[in-house]
C-alpha cells in the first residue's frame, strides 16, 4: 500500500538541510507502524511526504501504486480527503471556529450530506471524549483537548490510513492510553496506522517500529511483545 | 462541492472573521460613497447653473466693456470686477435698440450702498437700469409699479425693491410711498418685485432698482455703463444681432477693426447660449475638482481593501494549507475566496451607493441653503459605475490573487507560511 524507495528530502537554504537521506520501506494495508527517533531526525518530514502533503526531493514514494507526480491536484485532494487522516504535530486547528466545525472540515469536501456530517463529527468527538466541548473555540481548550480535536478531525472521515504525528505528546498517561486505544481499535477494524512518537512505551503499542536517525532508517522491527492500550486502562 | 455549498463555507469564513470583513466593507463603502456623492453634487451644480441662465430667456445678448480676453471667460468675473473701461454709454444702448434684430435693451450700472429706513439699515446691491430690464428678465412688479422712461429721463429719486429687501426694511408695513435713504439721498419706494430666488450665486431678491440716470449721477458719479443686455427678436437672429452690435459699437467708438479681431474691441458681446456654455465649462472644472477628491477617496478605500486582504494572507494561507490537507481542491479554495470577495464588495457596494446618494441629497440641501439656490439633487450614474467598478476590481483582485497563489503551494508550504 505504501512504498518508499530511497527518499531524500533536502530543504534549500544557505546551508541546505538534509531532513531525509535515502529512506526505503514498504507498509502493507492493516499495519500499525510506529516511527521513532530523536528530535530533528526527519519523522515529521517523512509523515508529510507519506500523506501527499509534500514532495520528496528525490526517490519514489507511492501510495496504492501511485506517486504524487502521477496525480493531479484534484486527485490528490480526493485521496487526502477519502483515504488519509492527518494529525499534525502542531494541531493546526482553525481559529475562531468551533470544535464541531473544525472536526467537520474534511467532511465539507467529501460530498457527504449535511445532516450526516453533523452526526459523524459528533461521533468522532465522542470517541476522543470531547462531547462536552462541541461549541468551544480552540483558544478555550487545553493543549491536550486541542490535540484530541485534531485526532477527531483525522478520523471523522473513516480514512483507510491515519497519520498521527505525536498524538499523545501533550496528554497525561490516561488520556494518552485512551487515544492509543482508539487507534488500536481502528487498526483492528482494518485501518492502517502510522504513528510518530518519542515514547518507547507508546511505540510498543504498535505492531512494527521504524527507527530514524539523521534522516536514515537505523532499525525496522516487528514488536515482539505488543502492549494493548485497554490493559493499561483497566489498571 | 457545489457552488451553493461554497457559499456556505464562504459565509462561515466571513462570519468567523467579522472585524476583517467589516473593515473591508468599510473601505469599499468609503470609496464608492465618496465618488457617488461628489460626482452627483457636481453634476447637480452644473445642471442648476446652466438651467438658471437658460431660464432667463435664451434670446438675451450681453454687452460688457473691455476687450475679449481669452484668459478671462467668465461673465461673472467681469461683472464682479470694477470694470475700468468707461466707453460704454447710455447712448450706445439707445443705438443698439434701433437695430432691426433687437426688441428691447436695458443698460445697467451696479453698486453697493447702505439703505436706511427709520432705524433699520442694510447694505444692499443697487442696480441702475430702465423699465426694459424687467421686461428682459421677465420679472414682475407685484406691488406698486415700475419706474417709467420719463422717470429715467428726469433722474427721478424712486426705487423698486427686491422681495427680500422689502421685507427686511419694512416687515409687514406697506413700503409703497415710503422714503428710504441711499447715500444721503432720499428715494421714494414705488414698487416691490416678485420673489425671484438666486442665480449665479447672487440673491436677486436683495437688489434695489433705481433709474439708471439717477444711479449714475447721484449714487456712483459716473456717466458710463457696467453692462447692457439686449433681447433679440427671435432665436434665429441672435448671431446676426451679435455681429450687428459689434459693428455698431466699433463705429460709435471709432474702432478701426476690419478683420473683426475681438481683442481689439473695447467691449465684448456674448449671447446667452455662449454664456451658459462658458459657465457650464467652469462648472465642469468644479465637477472635475470634486471628482478628484472622490478619486482620492476611492484610492484610499482601495488601499484599505488591499491592506486588509494582504495582511490577512498569512493567516489565510495557513487556512488554505489546512483546507487542502483535509481534501479541498484548488477550485474549492478559489470558489470560497471568490464568493467571499463578491459578498464583501456587493454589500460594500450597495451600502456605498446608498450612502453616496444620501450624501449627495443632504449635500444639495446644505449647499442650496448656503448659496440660496435650488440646488438640484442629482444621481450620477457614471459615478456609480466608476465607484463600483473600481471597488469590485480591487476587491476581487486582492481577495482572490493571494488565495490563488496560496492554493498553488503544497499544503505543508502553506501551513508553514509566515
Ligand atoms: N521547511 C524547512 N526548512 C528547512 N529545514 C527544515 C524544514 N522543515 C524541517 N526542517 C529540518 O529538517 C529536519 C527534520 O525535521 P522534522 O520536523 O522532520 O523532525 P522531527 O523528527 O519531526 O523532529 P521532532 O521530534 O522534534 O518533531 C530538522 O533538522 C529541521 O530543522
Ligand atoms: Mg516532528
Amino acid at each position: 500500500m505504501i512504498e518508499a524507495k530511497d527518499i531524500k528530502k533536502i530543504y534549500p537554504g544557505i546551508v541546505p538541510t538534509v531532513a531525509l537521506d535515502g529512506v526505503s520501506f514498504l507498509i502493507k494495508e492493516g499495519e500499525f507502524v510506529a516511527i521513532v527517533g530523536p528530535s530533528g531526525s526527519g519523522k515529521s518530514t517523512l509523515m508529510h511526504i507519506m500523506g501527499f502533503l509534500d514532495r520528496p526531493t528525490s526517490g519514489v514514494y507511492k501510495f496504492r501504486g501511485k506517486s504524487i507526480d502521477e496525480l493531479d491536484d484534484d486527485q490528490l485532494a480526493r485521496i487526502r480527503n477519502k483515504e488519509m487522516g492527518f494529525v499534525f504535530q502542531s494541531f493546526n486547528l482553525l481559529p475562531r471556529t468551533t470544535v464541531l466545525d473544525n472536526v467537520k472540515l474534511p467532511l465539507l469536501y467529501s460530498g457527504i450530506a449535511r445532516e450526516q456530517q453533523d452526526r459523524m463529527a459528533r461521533e468522532a468527538l465522542k470517541k476522543v471524549g470531547l462531547s462536552h466541548r462541541l461549541f468551544h473555540y480552540p483558544n478555550q481548550l487545553s493543549g491536550g483537548e486541542q490535540q484530541r480535536v485534531a485526532i477527531a478531525r483525522a478520523i471523522v472521515n473513516h480514512p483507510s490510513v491515519i497519520f498521527a504525528d505525536e498524538p499523545t505528546g501533550n496528554l497525561d498517561s490516561k488520556s494518552g492510553q485512551q487515544i492509543m486505544d482508539i487507534l488500536q481499535n481502528l487498526n483492528d477494524q482494518g485501518h492502517t496506522i502510522i504513528l510518530v512518537t518519542h515514547e518507547k512505551y507508546t511505540a510498543q503499542m504498535a505492531k512494527r517500529i521504524i527507527q530514524l536517525k539523521d534522516g536514515r532508517i537505523v532499525d525496522d522491527q516487528i514488536v515482539a511483545h505488543r502492549r494493548l492500550a485497554k490493559d493499561g486502562l483497566i489498571k | 462541492m457545489s457552488i451553493l455549498y461554497s457559499f456556505k463555507v464562504a459565509w462561515v469564513a466571513l462570519k468567523t472573521n467579522k472585524v476583517r470583513s467589516f473593515l473591508t466593507i468599510l473601505g469599499i463603502v468609503i470609496g464608492i460613497a465618496a465618488v457617488v456623492a461628489m460626482m452627483s453634487l457636481g453634476a447637480g451644480a452644473q445642471h442648476l447653473i446652466v438651467g438658471q441662465i437658460m431660464s432667463m430667456g435664451s434670446n438675451n445678448i450681453f454687452i460688457e466693456p473691455g476687450a475679449f480676453d481669452p484668459k478671462k471667460t467668465s461673465i461673472m468675473e467681469a461683472r464682479m470686477e470694477e470694470a475700468e473701461i468707461k466707453t460704454l454709454k447710455i447712448s450706445d444702448a439707445q443705438a443698439i435698440k434701433n437695430l432691426p434684430e433687437i426688441e428691447e435693451v436695458a443698460p445697467f450700472v451696479i453698486g453697493v450702498e447702505k439703505v436706511i429706513y427709520k432705524d433699520v439699515s442694510k447694505k444692499v446691491t443697487f442696480i441702475g437700469t430702465t423699465p426694459a430690464a424687467h421686461i428682459i428678465e421677465a420679472t414682475e412688479v407685484t406691488l406698486g409699479r415700475d419706474f417709467t422712461e420719463a422717470e429715467v429721463k428726469s433722474q427721478a429719486r424712486v426705487a423698486v425693491l427686491g422681495y427680500k429687501i422689502a421685507q427686511d426694511l419694512f416687515g409687514n408695513e406697506n413700503p409703497i410711498g415710503k422714503i428710504i435713504r441711499i447715500k444721503k439721498t432720499n428715494f421714494r419706494v414705488i414698487g416691490v418685485l416678485e420673489e425671484r430666488g438666486t442665480q449665479t450665486f447672487m440673491d436677486l431678491d436683495e437688489f434695489v432698482y433705481v433709474p439708471v440716470t439717477t444711479a449714475q449721477k447721484l449714487l456712483l458719479g459716473i456717466d458710463h455703463l457696467k453692462w447692457i443686455v439686449a433681447k433679440a427678436k427671435s432665436k434665429d437672429v441672435i448671431d446676426e444681432a451679435v455681429e450687428d452690435i459689434r459693428l455698431l459699437l466699433r463705429e460709435r467708438h471709432n474702432i478701426y477693426n476690419p478683420t473683426g479681431d475681438l481683442t481689439k474691441d473695447d467691449f465684448k458681446v456674448m449671447s446667452q447660449v455662449e454664456a451658459a456654455n462658458i459657465l457650464s465649462s467652469v462648472m465642469g472644472v468644479f465637477t472635475l475638482f470634486l471628482s478628484s477628491i472622490a478619486a482620492i477617496a476611492l484610492v484610499v478605500g482601495g488601499i484599505g481593501i488591499m491592506n486588509i486582504m494582504l495582511v490577512s494572507v498569512t493567516e489565510r494561507t495557513k487556512e488554505i494549507g489546512l483546507r487542502k490537507a483535509v481534501g479541498a481542491r484548488k477550485k474549492d479554495i478559489l470558489y470560497q475566496f471568490l464568493i467571499e470577495a463578491i459578498v464583501l464588495t456587493s454589500v460594500g457596494g450597495v451600502v456605498g451607493i446608498v450612502l453616496g446618494i444620501l450624501g449627495s441629497f443632504f449635500g444639495s440641501l446644505v449647499f442650496g441653503k448656503m448659496l440660496y439656490m435650488q440646488w438640484k439633487f442629482f444621481i450620477s450614474l457614471k459615478a456609480i459605475v466608476l465607484g463600483v467598478g473600481v471597488a469590485v476590481v480591487v476587491g476581487l483582485v486582492f481577495g482572490i490573487y493571494p488565495a490563488r497563489k496560496a492554493s498553488q503551494l503544497s499544503p505543508i508550504e502553506a501551513l508553514r507560511y509566515e
